[in-house]
């Protein structure tokens, strides 16, 4: 019994605490709302299409820092055989600005030029080992992760250094291989729906 | 002579709480703030955008209470991060919660800053070290203040 008691601490500690998904993993696929019509969106991830999928909410105050530029990049690789998720993982009944009316608003007068999900039980989170908002995975045409990290190291533009995810995409839609591939992601813990 | 103890005690209790902020961009400079008297080293990484942090400041500072000069802390502020974000606001922070120890405006590289104290981004952290800069203990996420306490008691007795 006591053996049985372990091994379900060890689970349950497993699910809560994911490692984040390495690069060269295979990305696990995920069917969620979208915020703004109500429509369900499937990323199938070897549907031959570069994937960014950005873990972020509304209430943070560094992803906000970063909601321009996100915005700015999407608009620039849009329609170039990228497609753009923005996940929202953070539990809305402790946080009722996270809720799927609260992520419409904040989309429409942003002007998201991405689909905005629902993670309602923070499970692909949990899946891709996410830990803050905003946490960025490149996922190639064949499914398979090629970048993990940060935006770009700092939300000023005035202080950055590196431009990691439009390095990464600038890579993937040239055929070439990430060279900065790993980067640590700043930002708001993610409030896990518990 | 009653007026004046009087006018001394108004002045005393009605003075402002000055908190020490300072900026620093080095991540190797942060250490030392501390003084040379401290046993053990409590490095606080935080900002005022992160709400664990703040909710965790009462536990700190309940930690602080319970050690004389032999801990010390010292608060790194990631404030910088967020754009337009002035040394200012966190000040006015750290005056409205009384942080007594001293606080390291971080203007550096938040990639240099993870290298240094090796942690993958997520705030709150802190790090216990010794006077040689060693360190004893870290937690990643809200400390428990009752369990710190005893950590740091712990630390102190072995250490004597």
């Amino acid at each position: 019994m006591k053996k049985m008691l372990a091994v379900a601490l060890i689970l349950v500690a497993g699910s809560l605490f994911a490692a984040e998904l390495e690069v060269g993993a295979k990305a696990p696929a995920f069917s969620l709302v979208n915020a703004v019509d109500g429509k369900t969106i499937d990323m199938k991830p070897d549907d031959g299409f570069t994937k960014v999928v950005i873990f972020t909410c509304n209430q943070c105050p560094y992803a906000q820092a970063f909601e321009p530029r996100i915005i700015e990049i999407v608009n620039k690789w849009n329609g170039k055989g990228v497609r753009f998720y923005a996940i929202d993982p953070n539990d809305e009944t402790r946080y009722p600005e996270e809720s799927l009316a609260g992520m419409k608003k904040r989309a429409e007068e942003k002007g998201y030029p991405l689909p905005y999900l629902k993670d309602a039980d923070s499970s692909v989170a949990k899946a891709y080992g996410a830990r803050v908002t905003p946490h960025v995975f490149v996922v190639d045409g064949g499914g398979i992760v090629r970048y993990r990290g940060y935006v770009d190291d700092q939300a000023d533009p005035a202080k950055r250094q590196t431009t990691a995810l439009t390095d990464a995409l600038g890579a993937l839609t040239n055929g070439r291989d990430v060279a900065n591939a790993s980067t640590r992601a700043f930002g708001c813990s993610i409030k896990w729906k518990t | 002579m009653r007026v004046f103890a009087l006018f001394a005690a108004l002045s005393l209790s009605g003075a402002a709480f000055a908190a020490d902020l300072r900026p620093m961009k080095d991540p190797a400079q942060i250490a030392k703030v501390f003084p040379a008297a401290a046993r053990v080293r409590v490095v606080n990484v935080w900002a005022t955008w992160c709400a664990p942090c703040v909710a965790e400041m009462a536990d700190l500072r309940a930690v602080d209470a319970a050690f004389g000069s032999e801990l010390a802390f010292a608060g790194v502020s990631l404030d910088d991060m967020i754009p337009g974000t002035k040394p200012e606001q966190v000040k006015a922070f750290l005056d409205k919660q009384k942080v007594s120890w001293p606080n390291v405006y971080f203007t550096g590289s938040p990639d240099a800053l993870g290298d240094h104290y090796g942690f993958d981004g997520q705030i709150p952290l802190t790090i216990l070290y010794d006077a040689n800069g060693r360190e004893l203990w870290r937690t990643q996420g809200t400390i428990k203040k009752d369990d710190m306490i005893a950590r740091v008691r712990e630390i102190l007795r072995r250490n004597k």
